[in-house]
């Protein structure tokens, strides 16, 4: 191989299939073209159809299994309630727990899916599911939905990492098949770039340094076409152009003044983060707010956990609103599976997937409604039962994503949702 | 010295509605106790040998779960706190009110579930019993969110309640009147007041296992002074574990805390005695509870420490010298705990608060 293939050509050393024979290639910034290590298996038919949408997510990933029965599905008078009381929200109909009085007034933006019955109850299978949309038990280099988002959405002008990750994450399956140019950029779990990101060297030696690095590779790559080199040197422009784009990140002066807003805490501050991430550019965030893992004393750990959750998730989309972002920006709340509607002997809840609630806001969703439904005590789901697929799907067609897009790791196909999941329609703008 | 040595169970008090939260000896004959339901049951316990007592009254009001309850000195009056936000106070002794109705077998047996194998269990033919019905004579409305902690003085003048918004608030007991408030950094969960009344120890904290700011350990606690409503004393920074459990001795020479509050399963449950006026610590109590302790009783004799905890023991202490004296109860791993204990004005009762459904009553001699 060698770095000037264009969109559309291939090169034999690459030919691990038919199939593999349509691959493509991305032009970066710099005007270089480098190997798009996911294309060397993505049909040229689909990324035909990667259409730019310009449309951006920004996941809200509660770690450890949220309770869907003392937030957002709440069973007043019924064994499973536990001491939370229902409030009113600004749409009739519609409650949620006391503890989230700040969200109370955007439940006109929110789609809250009360019907999720997912398969992976335990942890790290369960963020897998949840992140990937398929089992871990498959064994296959899935890709998380940051990079599915980052492949479909990203602006190829832009300096910025087009998948980005605060906090703790859903799982670590990373690209997967998509390749090295849709990793993850992990921040700080306050939202901070990591110190490498902060060179000691002016702007102007950090260009000279750039050129006579671009020059050099050239020259080397032109005599070692292997994919690792690719790699490689995929990293190398990414941290090259983060380092162009960091003050994107600096938001420490505005800070200052949201902190107030959003809670002066980790979670907030990368949820206020996310929403400069977004105004630049950037299609995919997910920030991970950890803790909600209550086997024991759930309702405290819960009480705990909310009271960081409320003001961060309520200014980010009243920010995204103010800025005319929310419509393009769909902001999901979620959790590797939700929380059993019985209370254990240790005041606790355990790991529950057979009913359980994710909400989904802007981006065109139709919001201030419910979608599916519990049984009156939560232990099953009622009515219209969403599956991981499902949930997948409604996301990616929101993004303008298709979600049966076919991918391949090199002869073997792979879509970005199952056979069969589709996605719902009644959550559709 | 007493080594309680014949301490056995005499009663089971069986209530499996939903998990008991709390209990307290009404003088030497009676026991009340609350669940996270909302009820409060009073059984009397003067009963032919060989029968179980059956409960003869509900305290009817509260609409969420009791956290506490105490009774005062004279016996007059039971004081709850809930998580509806309210202070009530109940007539202990009179018999007054409503005919009713408990079922005392119909809550959901709370085991732990993982997986998707689910289904909740039949309800069985409900154990009724009929009850007389009482209402609270007061309601105190001082505070906007759980009312977790509470406490009072030997002599019944002083009442001192706590908040999840970190609001304390002393009262003038008889009265039921506000006489100062302030405002701690956390919630305000764990309470002890000097037997002069002069000093509250408080302990505070948020249960966040993942601390969600640098340098924020979410705990704290601090001896107030109640006249000025200002700490005198800060531990905050010495203390490695939140305190889930405080109490001052009647003598007022000891102040006894107890690691719990759920921050974690491996939290361990030790108890301390600390010098009532500085807070340094004197003495560790060992062996420690499993997974925290829950509540601490100082016996009428003035010689012995009671402990609760999650580990479905009560530890018996020995003021002295900090001797273990014995264990009541058989230790579990996972399992319900032990959340409340109270000792009878003549220390010859123990009841215990058992979150498997059921209040257990010891004669400790």
């Amino acid at each position: 191989m060698n770095i000037d293939l264009q969109p559309g050509t291939c090169h034999p050393q690459h030919h691990l299939s038919r199939r593999s024979l349509l691959k493509g290639v991305v032009t970066t910034a710099s005007g270089m073209a480098v190997a798009n290590w996911g294309a060397l298996f993505n049909s040229q038919t689909i990324a035909a159809e990667a259409k730019r949408t310009g449309k951006r997510c920004i996941m809200l990933y509660m770690e450890g299994g949220v309770s869907q029965i003392d937030t957002f599905d709440m069973k007043p008078g019924r064994p499973s309630a536990g001491p939370y009381r229902p409030i009113k929200t600004n749409v009739g109909g519609i409650e949620v727990c006391e503890y989230l009085p700040q969200m109370a007034p955007h439940a006109d933006k929110l789609a809250i899916i009360r019907s999720m019955k997912t398969q992976s109850v335990d942890h790290g299978i369960g963020g897998y599911h949840m992140m990937t949309c398929y089992p871990a038990s498959e064994k296959f280099p899935h890709a998380e939905i940051g990079a599915m988002i980052a492949k479909y959405c990203e602006n190829p002008e832009s300096d910025l990492p087009s998948f980005i990750k605060m906090g703790i994450a859903g799982c670590n399956a990373g690209s997967g098949y998509l390749g090295p140019k849709y990793e993850p950029f992990q921040l700080g779990t306050d939202g901070q770039l990591p110190s490498f990101a902060n060179p000691g060297v002016s702007q102007e030696v950090q260009d000279r340094r750039g050129e006579l690095l671009k020059f050099i590779e050239a020259q080397h790559a032109k005599q070692r076409p292997a994919r690792p080199f690719a790699s490689h040197r995929e990293a190398e422009l990414r941290t090259i152009r983060l380092m162009r784009a960091r003050q994107a990140f600096d938001v420490g002066a505005e800070w200052e003044k949201a902190k107030d807003r959003y809670g002066d805490t980790r979670f907030g501050r990368g949820c206020f983060t996310a929403v400069k991430l977004v105004e630049a550019g950037v299609p995919f965030i997910e920030i991970g707010q950890a803790g909600y893992d209550s086997h024991n004393d759930n309702f405290t750990v819960h009480k705990g956990c909310l009271s960081i959750l409320d003001p961060a998730w309520s200014s980010l989309l009243k920010d995204l609103e103010d800025r005319g972002l929310l419509e393009d920006t769909l902001v999901v709340w979620t959790s590797e599976f939700g929380r059993t509607p019985l209370i254990n002997s240790q005041a606790g809840r355990d790991h529950y997937g057979r009913a359980w609630t994710v909400v989904l806001a802007g981006g065109g969703i139709r919001g201030g409604q419910h979608y599916g439904a519990s049984d009156p005590d939560g232990v099953e789901v009622a009515d219209n039962p969403v599956n991981e697929g499902d949930y997948f799907a409604t996301i990616y067609k929101t993004l303008g994503i298709d979600h049966r897009a076919e991918h391949y790791l090199g002869s073997r196909p792979i879509w970005a949702t199952p056979e069969g999941s589709k996605p719902i329609k009644e959550l559709l703008g | 010295m007493n080594n309680f040595a014949d301490a056995k169970v005499i009663h089971t008090l069986p209530w499996n509605s939903d998990a008991i939260t709390t209990v307290a000896l009404i003088g030497n004959d009676r026991v009340a106790a609350g669940n996270k339901r909302g009820d409060i049951l009073v059984w009397n316990l003067s009963v032919p040998d060989g029968k179980t007592p059956d409960p003869v009254r509900r305290l009817a009001g509260h609409t969420n779960e009791i956290n506490r309850i105490l009774v005062t000195p004279d016996g007059k009056t039971l004081i709850s706190v809930s998580s509806d936000h309210t202070v009530r106070y109940w007539d202990a002794q009179g018999d007054q009110g409503e005919p009713g109705t408990v079922v005392l077998n119909d809550g959901i047996p709370r085991g732990g579930v993982i997986g998707l194998k689910i289904k909740l269990p039949e309800i069985p033919p409900p154990i009724e019993v009929k009850v007389v019905v009482q209402k609270p004579i007061r309601e105190l409305s001082g505070h906007e969110d759980w009312v977790a902690s509470l406490t009072q003085t030997p002599d019944g003048k002083t009442l001192v309640t706590g908040d999840d918004k970190g609001i304390v608030i002393v009262w003038d007991l008889p009265a039921g009147k506000e006489l100062r408030r302030w405002q701690t950094k956390y919630w305000a969960r764990a309470l002890g007041v000097s037997p002069d009344g002069k000093t509250v120890a408080a302990s505070e904290y948020v249960v966040l296992r993942h601390p969600e700011k640098e340098k924020e350990s979410y705990r704290g606690f601090r001896l107030w002074d109640v006249e000025t409503g200002e700490p005198k004393v800060d531990l905050s920074k010495d203390i490695k574990e939140t305190m889930g459990a405080v109490a001052y001795s009647a003598d007022g020479k000891w102040l006894a805390v107890g690691v719990g509050g759920g921050m974690g399963p491996e939290q361990k449950g030790t108890v301390t005695l600390l010098d009532p006026e500085t807070g340094e610590k004197v003495r560790e109590l060992t062996p420690h509870h499993e997974l925290g302790a829950t509540d601490l009783a100082f016996h009428p004799d003035g010689k012995h420490l009671f402990s609760a905890g999650r580990d479905q023991h009560v530890k018996i202490w020995q003021l002295e010298d900090g001797k273990h004296v014995r264990n009541l109860g058989e230790p579990k791993k996972r399992g319900d705990w032990i959340s409340s204990i109270s000792i009878s004005p003549d220390g010859r009762l123990l009841a215990a608060a058992d979150g498997a459904g059921q209040v257990l009553v010891y004669s400790l001699t």
